[in-house]
């Protein structure tokens, strides 16, 4: 199966061209819905689309940040990367990076309770986000529930949340698929450096694990962004990411199915199966220099 | 002549865009209902436009210790959008297909596993639309 992405202008205009030439009975009705990636799998059944194209769920910050809290390790604003870089940074490609490296950090100081942090914080990808015309997404009204709610670690994270996920849709809906896939690598590397960069988290089996278990994550990444047009293309992230894919290809992980419970009346299913990864001390230094090296080349 | 075809295949490539957005953008806003306080958005919008048999899929990561709703929508109405969770060796790990084509779902993860999620329209209800898949998580 190889999925195809019709979600960009240039595949519009080939599917576009590709229906003109059709016409005819084969041509789709006029209310039809087509931007969508079509492809069969060989066997006539079900074709299969992809979700906006190249769109993979790339993992929320938040859930690292709570790893990170849940491992016990040391609160360190002096691993966030600098609100006063906000104002160096006029690539494109970059202040979309930027603006998901924030998202990360914000979810960081949030869950360690430090609320004029997170505030400060958001600020500033109110700031960045106007920049990248997101404005329906970090808008002032959000500053302000922000502000009320800042002895609230939930209700922050799900404003955030909220936002973030307004500003995807937006992105998506306007097709500024490159500016979406930065903001997703920016918050991934930036959450994978705040997990990183603590050494004590080489001790901690659970964290080496969620470490490890980034592959897939790394790999979605690394397609996202290679899908994208060359000139919209951030090479050097790319090359960077790529990097990294190396050395977690090393990383063995281990899989078995286990049948899963599901409560009808609480709508829940229990997933059961069997899972680990195993990450050596060499991959997790390798790992954190990498990472270390991106970070510094996104925020230079 | 040039110039009339290209700006009739940009005019027909905008329309399509445009109508992606009217189509999704009232179902994301019902969908996000089921995202309730509860749960954290994971910040992504996930859409297609599919029509007929088409199967819509992506691949995510969930993490051990970790609860997932994800909430399925399409059409005006709850109930019109299939899905199925699939591990990575294709052993099926929930559908709603099952569960009167539940709009949301609670998966409760005790180990980290990578899946796929494939959506598609209920072909009995629908022929063709946009589906909307959201996530949220809590600890």
């Amino acid at each position: 199966m190889v999925p195809l992405s019709f979600s960009r202008p240039a595949l519009l205009v080939g599917l576009v061209l590709s229906l003109a030439a059709c016409g005819g009975s084969d041509a789709p009705p006029q209310d039809a819905v087509v931007d969508s990636t079509q492809v069969t799998d060989g066997t006539g059944d079900a074709r299969i689309v992809q979700l906006g194209g190249r769109n993979f769920s790339i993992p929320s910050p938040v859930q690292a940040a709570y790893a990170i809290r849940g491992a016990g390790l040391k609160y360190n604003s002096a691993l966030l990367a600098g609100l006063d870089k906000a104002g160096a940074i006029t690539d494109r490609s970059r202040r979309s990076l930027f603006l998901g490296m924030l998202g990360a950090d914000m979810a960081y100081v949030t869950v360690h309770g430090d609320g004029q942090k997170a505030l400060a914080t958001l600020q500033t990808i109110e700031r960045i986000g106007s920049e990248l015309e997101l404005s329906n997404a970090f808008d002032r009204a959000l500053l302000e529930r922000f502000k009320t709610n800042l002895g609230s670690e939930d209700s922050l994270l799900r404003f955030s949340g909220v936002a973030f996920r307004a500003a995807d849709q937006y992105l998506k809906d306007n097709d500024r698929m490159d500016v979406s896939a930065y903001v997703l690598a920016g918050g991934w590397v930036e959450s994978l450096h705040l997990t990183v960069s603590d050494p004590a988290a080489a001790d901690n089996a659970a964290l080496m694990a969620r470490i490890g278990e980034q592959r897939r994550s790394l790999d979605d990444l690394v397609a996202l962004i290679g899908s994208l047009p060359d000139e919209e293309q951030d090479l050097r992230l790319l090359e960077g990411l790529k990097g990294l894919q190396v050395t977690f290809s090393g990383i063995t992980s281990t899989y078995a199915y286990e049948a899963p419970v599901t409560e009808v009346a609480q709508r829940t299913t229990f997933i059961n199966s069997k899972s680990g990864v195993v990450i050596t001390p060499e991959q997790y230094a390798t790992i954190a220099a990498q990472v270390a090296e991106l970070r510094s080349m996104i925020l230079a | 002549m040039r110039r009339y075809i290209l700006s009739t295949i940009l005019l027909a490539a905008t329309s399509v865009t445009l109508k992606a957005q009217g189509l999704c953008a009232p179902i994301a806003d019902r969908c996000e209902q089921h995202i309730t306080a509860q749960y954290i958005p994971d910040g992504q919008f996930y859409r297609a436009l599919l029509q007929g048999e088409e199967v819509a899929e992506f691949g995510m990561t969930l993490f051990g210790g970790t609860t997932y709703r994800l909430a399925a929508c399409s059409g005006d109405s709850d109930g019109l959008l299939l899905f199925a969770v699939y591990d990575r060796d294709r052993n099926l790990l929930f559908t709603n297909k099952e569960h009167s084509a539940a709009p949301y779902w609670d998966l409760v993860i005790a180990n980290t596993l990578e899946v796929t999620v494939e959506a598609y329209l209920d072909p009995a209800r629908s022929g063709s639309g946009c589906a909307v898949l959201l996530v949220g998580f809590k600890k």
